[in-house]
């Protein structure tokens, strides 16, 4: 069965270009969610196996909404996307819960090895 | 990746940006410290770098990242508060704006404006003024 995703990032360049990467390798993307608040309900609705999360988002932040999932989910998986220089925000969205992270621009490679693991970890 | 669909997507996204930006800009001229207005320059900045990144338009990415760092100070300093600061993100607009419309013309993306790259580079790690405030001389 295809791992199912949530993809919550404020810009819809970004969730087509994730989709576009993750969806002929076998992920579904089942939501997209714009801002942090939004991808805390979605996750809430869908029950995802596995959310992209942007760090920088409007109304709550990536790492405030990873807080929420863990707090609602704690076997959630969530990888961060992030960009270069956001080092220490992505060091506290992976001790807020989040099991890896990308980094922007995409090697669509990276984004599905990345994906995979996260999937395939064991409980 | 298909260029045409995502050069398409970028017009789109970064076309409502650079508005939003300009909005916020008019309001942080109003009040420098207003904190939603800084939140949102300082977000669509961030989103330009990534789709510039992503598509390859490194002027684009570079003065954006540029204006983030700016930004992201001012964040932290809880508002703009230095007088060079305004026109500074002003110049930042119109130089994206420019780039976004070399891109919808179809033609290579302009190189960034070497003296605004050197203003923002040159306000890297500079301290906090030690007086507040500051108005920006463009108006939009």
């Amino acid at each position: 069965m295809a791992c199912r995703v949530l993809v919550a990032d404020d810009a819809r360049f970004m969730r087509q270009l994730i989709r576009d990467i993750i969806e002929p390798e076998g992920f579904e993307v089942v939501g997209e969610a714009g801002d942090g608040r939004e991808a805390v309900e979605e996750f809430q609705r869908l029950q995802p196996d596995l959310v992209t999360m942007d760090v920088v988002m409007p109304k709550r932040s990536g790492i405030e909404a990873v807080r929420d999932i863990m707090a609602l989910d704690p076997t959630a998986r969530v990888a961060m996307v992030s960009a270069l220089g956001q080092e220490a925000l992505v060091m506290e969205a992976l001790e807020a819960g989040a099991q890896d992270y990308v980094v922007k621009p995409f090697k669509p490679e990276v984004v599905l090895e990345t994906l995979r693991k996260i999937s395939e970890k064991e409980e | 990746m298909d260029p045409v669909k995502y050069r398409h997507l970028f017009l789109e996204e970064a076309t409502e940006h650079l508005a939003e930006i300009g909005r916020a800009l008019i309001v942080l001229e109003k009040d420098p410290r207003d904190a939603e207005a800084l939140e949102q320059v300082f977000r669509m900045t961030h989103s330009l770098k990534g789709m510039g990144a992503s598509l390859g338009y490194e002027a684009v990415s570079g003065l954006s990242h540029l204006l983030e760092d700016r930004l992201g100070t001012y964040r932290e300093r809880g508002g703009i508060d230095d007088p060079e600061g305004l026109p500074l993100l002003f110049r930042g607009l119109e130089s994206l704006e420019r780039m976004v419309e070399a891109v919808r013309a179809g033609e290579a993306v302009p190189v960034e404006d070497p003296e605004l790259i050197a203003d923002l580079e040159a306000c890297r790690g500079a301290p906090p003024p030690k007086k507040a405030g500051g108005r920006a001389d463009r108006r939009r």
